[in-house]
């Protein structure tokens, strides 16, 4: 098992703009880690700088207090399940499973060992002598899987690996990756664009965007204090609800914003570096407006549209100022498009970011649902 | 709901189903028949049985020019798997390899000898091989290798495989281009997989390449064997019908052409050559049918 | 380091492979074309030279042109090529339609049928196909070298064209025939329209062996009126085989059309054999 540290790592082509600019990342022993970002932001990339198939263009990639940059891919002691399985065509699952064993030197018992082991753990052994092609998808995800298993590595990279496989088949192979890493206690790091595999498997999430690291967290962290716009617009479903306003009154213990329309809202987030007048953005997920008046924060609007979910609806209300948003509502309330509902949300939960983009603090970043029910 | 008609169908099929019936199937068909006839004198053909057959196979009047003929095809045939495709899959490993410079370029210039005329092919080398030329000879003179030379084409031990070596150089960009296409067919996941697992360069290309384009290299090899037991070209264009010297490059082809036309003091013969040409239809389709039957069955093609 | 020193080394060695085989393919065209160019003394002193004003000549093409009609061949070898293309093209375009669109009893049994030739060569018919030449009066004609090459290039073109008519989407011809079209109109301004990559492709492979085969000219029409180009050079060359200057010329003449398609269509050739070959 392993301690990866990512120091300053950089990837540009040809000398040009960097594909990467400069990550840092520490990932501790047995910790499960998932790159997560749209496509193109470089996770993959990332990923294969990690694996060694990709060259790294400055900085240091530290696995166990060794510098990894110039080792080649089998010297890591890393194994890579990708996602298109990538199992030899020709040869059956045994072998596929034996072969990196063999390059290695290892003995045909303890490669049968090995192989029997990994089977075993992933109920693949009635299909060793199959060849790839006679499995289903599922089946060749496990066998990939298995072919990184018996290797014992340090470090298991995974390359998006469920996006070849249909819905069910996802949310079952999800539950079995994590079991996974709870009973072999490995280090992984994990890379896909599905925020929820993403909020499901991580230990540590780290979101990543045009090349660069967003924010790197836990998934409650990720989820109650995402650091700028681009994380709070990238975790949650549906997107946290952004309004414009600007700046009527700030300090340490609270921001009050005045919105299109006139009204002033009461946030508790640290505004100790906004002064009045500043232009900021505000967030509110869906799930924290609330079809009740029990927050202190109060609207009313226009119901235009009504997805229901059945434990839940989505409405999606255009608010008396003109601002859309959508609240996710209580699934066996009957609503009616047209219907004006009122809402209100707390102080507490709303998100505050600046100019930049970027957040500030959440001062009582607790439990919203609880709190709409004892209120 | 019945959408076609018959005359639809008839139309479509008709000029394709005609033409190819008229002048392939039933030349083919008719020539198998020929096979079994004498021609007269006068021209008139009649029954024989198998006897064409046993004449070409056992009388030494014409066994001896058959069966030096085979021997040449096959030793013509072996020359070109044992150079021409070893080549050709080096040529398509290496332009397969990730960010080779210039390699469109290097595949363009490679397949252009395939498309010239045999023909022509055949005399420049015959004149670059001449001694009157020098051409050769002043080359390896270059790099120490003069007192080599010998005039190949006209020596009875090495004109045929002088001839194989020009066919060779010919055709190898077929190879190389089918080969390369299967080559590069091959996920590029596949390949990464066995890096990250430590396979070397090397073995990589033993044990995952190689394996998954052989039912490339056994297309190659049965059309390499049609194309060289149907040969008649160039040993017609540089050593004329008799395939000199003394019969040394004589190939199935040229046999085929000079038992018809006849030569010299030999009078041609339509039915002999039919005889001939049923033989040559044989040895295809043996290597065809044991290309479908034994080696294509087995060598599973992989879906990626 | 040492990872990068053997990748640089890697490299070279490839590169270095690569480049001498293309020199060796390359080397016998120019040789002949350059010296071409040259005096008979040009030719014999340095034939490696390229030609400089003093040993430029043109003499070898005049005689060329002089002493034989090679216009004239390259005419009849245009003729039979094109004329035996452009048949090939439409009706292999059509039985592969008729093939893949309909299905009939015995449609599977015509299919095995029409693809025997792929693999059989047509000139083991030789016997036979001279004496129909001869019974239809058509020796020496080019009409009967378009047939023959016509019956022996539909087989490829047929199984090349079916493989593209069946990955057109069943909608297209559905919506049509719902539109009321009739299956004429659909397989003259919908199929043929969609499966021209693939029509290109079939025609440089099926023009190249038509354009340099020796074999049937020389059986079927070696009459002087009617020689192809490839049979022309032949025997041309036989006859002049001293005369250097003009057996280069007549050589280079006879490259000179196949490289200039070359030079064109190329890249279309080549990505249709990478494309399609692997099948």
């Amino acid at each position: 098992m392993a301690q990866v540290s990512l120091k300053n790592l950089k990837k540009s082509y040809d000398g040009k703009q960097d594909v990467l600019a400069s990550i840092n990342l520490e990932i501790d022993d047995g910790e499960f880690v998932v790159l997560v970002g749209p496509s193109g932001c470089g996770k993959s990339t990332l990923l294969r700088m990690l694996s060694g198939l990709e060259e790294i263009t400055s900085g240091d990639l530290v696995i166990d207090n060794v510098r990894c940059n110039d080792l080649a891919p089998a010297k890591r002691g890393i194994a890579m399940v990708f996602q298109s399985y990538a199992l030899y065509p020709h040869m059956n699952v045994y072998k596929n499973m034996a072969f990196g064993l063999k390059i290695h030197g290892a003995g045909k018992e303890e490669i049968d060992r090995r192989i029997k082991h990994a089977a075993g753990i992933l109920k693949i052994d009635h299909l060793l002598h199959r060849l790839p092609r006679e499995l289903s998808g599922g089946q060749r995800q496990r066998v990939a899987i298995g072919r990184a298993i018996v290797r014992e590595p340090k470090l298991f990279l995974f390359d998006e690996p469920l996006s070849n496989l249909d819905a069910a088949l996802r949310v079952q192979t999800r539950l079995e990756i994590a079991k996974l890493h709870r009973d072999l206690k490995a280090t992984i790091v994990y890379v896909t664009h599905d925020q929820v595999e993403a909020m499901t498997l991580g230990d540590k999430i780290v979101v990543m965007h045009d090349g660069h690291i967003q924010q790197a967290g836990t998934p409650l962290e990720l989820y109650q204090q995402p650091a700028n716009l681009f994380v709070a617009g990238f975790i949650g479903s549906p997107k946290m609800n952004l309004i414009e306003g600007v700046v009527a009154d700030a300090g340490a213990s609270g921001v009050s914003v005045t919105l299109a329309g006139g009204q002033v809202l009461r946030t508790e987030v640290d505004g100790s570096s906004l002064k009045a007048g500043d232009r900021v953005t505000v967030g509110i997920r869906s799930e924290h407006l609330w079809e009740n008046s029990n927050g202190s924060e109060q609207f009313t609007g226009t119901v235009n549209l009504v997805e229901h979910l059945g434990e839940a609806n989505f409405l999606y209300i255009t608010l008396s100022n003109g601002q859309d948003v959508v609240v996710r509502g209580d699934g066996e309330r009957e609503v009616a498009i047209g219907d004006t509902v009122s809402l209100s949300a707390p102080a507490a939960s709303f998100h505050v970011f600046n100019h930049d983009g970027k957040a500030l603090r959440r001062l009582k970043p607790g439990n919203m649902v609880a709190a709409k029910r004892v209120a | 709901m019945k959408r076609f008609s018959f005359w639809h169908v008839v139309v479509f099929l008709a000029p394709a189903f005609l033409i190819y019936t008229v002048f392939s199937a039933y030349p083919l068909l008719d020539t198998l028949r020929q096979g079994f006839y004498t021609t007269s004198d006068t021209g008139h053909q009649s029954w024989i049985g198998i006897a064409n057959y046993t004449k070409l196979l056992t009388d030494p009047q014409w066994s001896d020019g058959f069966w030096n003929a085979m021997k040449n095809n096959v030793k013509f045939f072996l020359i070109h798997m044992c150079i021409q495709n070893p080549i050709g899959l080096l040529l398509a490993a290496l332009l397969s390899l990730k960010g080779v410079k210039g390699a469109k370029a290097y595949q363009t210039v490679l397949f252009l000898p395939t498309l010239l005329s045999v023909v022509i092919i055949g005399f420049i080398w015959q004149l670059i091989l001449s001694p009157l030329w020098g051409v050769s000879e002043s080359l390896m003179t270059h790099v120490g290798l003069g007192e080599h030379f010998a005039p190949w084409l006209g020596q009875e031990e090495t004109a045929l495989i002088t001839l194989a070596l020009i066919s060779v150089w010919q055709f190898v960009g077929i190879p190389m281009m089918l080969i390369y296409a299967s080559l590069i067919a091959i996920p590029e996941e596949i390949i990464e997989a066995a890096v990250v697992e430590g396979a070397s360069p090397w073995r990589i290309f033993w044990t995952i390449r190689l394996p998954l384009i052989l039912p490339t290299l056994g297309l190659v090899t049965i059309l390499t064997f049609v194309g060289n037991f149907n040969a008649f070209d160039l040993i017609y264009s540089v050593k004329g019908a008799i395939a000199g010297p003394n019969f040394s490059t004589d190939i199935l082809g040229t046999y085929f052409y000079r038992t018809f036309f006849g030569y010299q003091s030999q009078v041609g013969s339509p039915t002999m050559g039919a005889a001939v040409a049923t033989t040559m239809f044989l040895i295809i389709l043996a290597g065809v049918g044991v290309y479908t039957f034994l080696i294509q069955r087995k060598l599973q093609r992989h879906s990626f | 380091m040492t990872k990068n020193i053997g990748k640089l080394s890697a490299t070279a060695f490839t590169q270095l492979v690569l480049a001498l085989f293309t020199l060796i393919s390359m080397f016998p065209i120019v040789l002949i074309i350059i010296n071409a160019f040259k005096s008979r003394d040009g030719i014999f002193d340095n034939p490696m030279a390229l030609p400089t004003s003093e040993t430029f000549s043109l003499v070898g093409f005049h005689k060329v042109l002089d002493k034989s009609p090679f216009l004239h061949f390259f005419e009849n070898s245009l003729i039979v090529t094109v004329g035996s293309l452009v048949l090939i093209l439409l009706f292999a375009a059509m039985a592969a339609w008729a093939l893949s669109e309909y299905k009939f009893k015995g449609s599977r049994w015509l299919a095995v049928y029409l693809a025997f030739g792929i693999m059989v060569p047509i000139r083991l018919g030789t016997v036979s196909i001279l004496q129909l030449a001869v019974q239809f009066n058509l020796v020496n004609t080019l009409t009967i070298l378009v047939l023959v090459y016509v019956a022996q290039g539909l087989p490829l073109a047929i199984m090349i064209l079916s493989e593209f008519m069946q990955q057109i989407p069943k909608e297209l011809k559905e919506a049509a025939r719902c539109d009321g079209v009739g299956e004429f109109k659909i397989f003259f301004q919908i199929i043929l329209p969609l499966i021209r990559p693939a029509v290109a492709t079939v025609a440089v492979f099926t023009m190249v062996p038509i354009w340099n085969d020796l074999w049937f000219p020389l059986i079927l029409a070696p009459g002087e009126e009617t020689q192809t180009v490839t049979l022309g050079v032949q025997q041309f060359i036989g006859q002049y085989v001293t005369d250097w200057n003009a057996v280069l010329a007549s050589l280079s003449l006879a490259v000179a059309p196949v490289l200039l398609m070359y030079i064109f269509a190329s890249r279309q050739l080549i990505r249709g054999i990478t494309a399609g070959a692997v099948k």
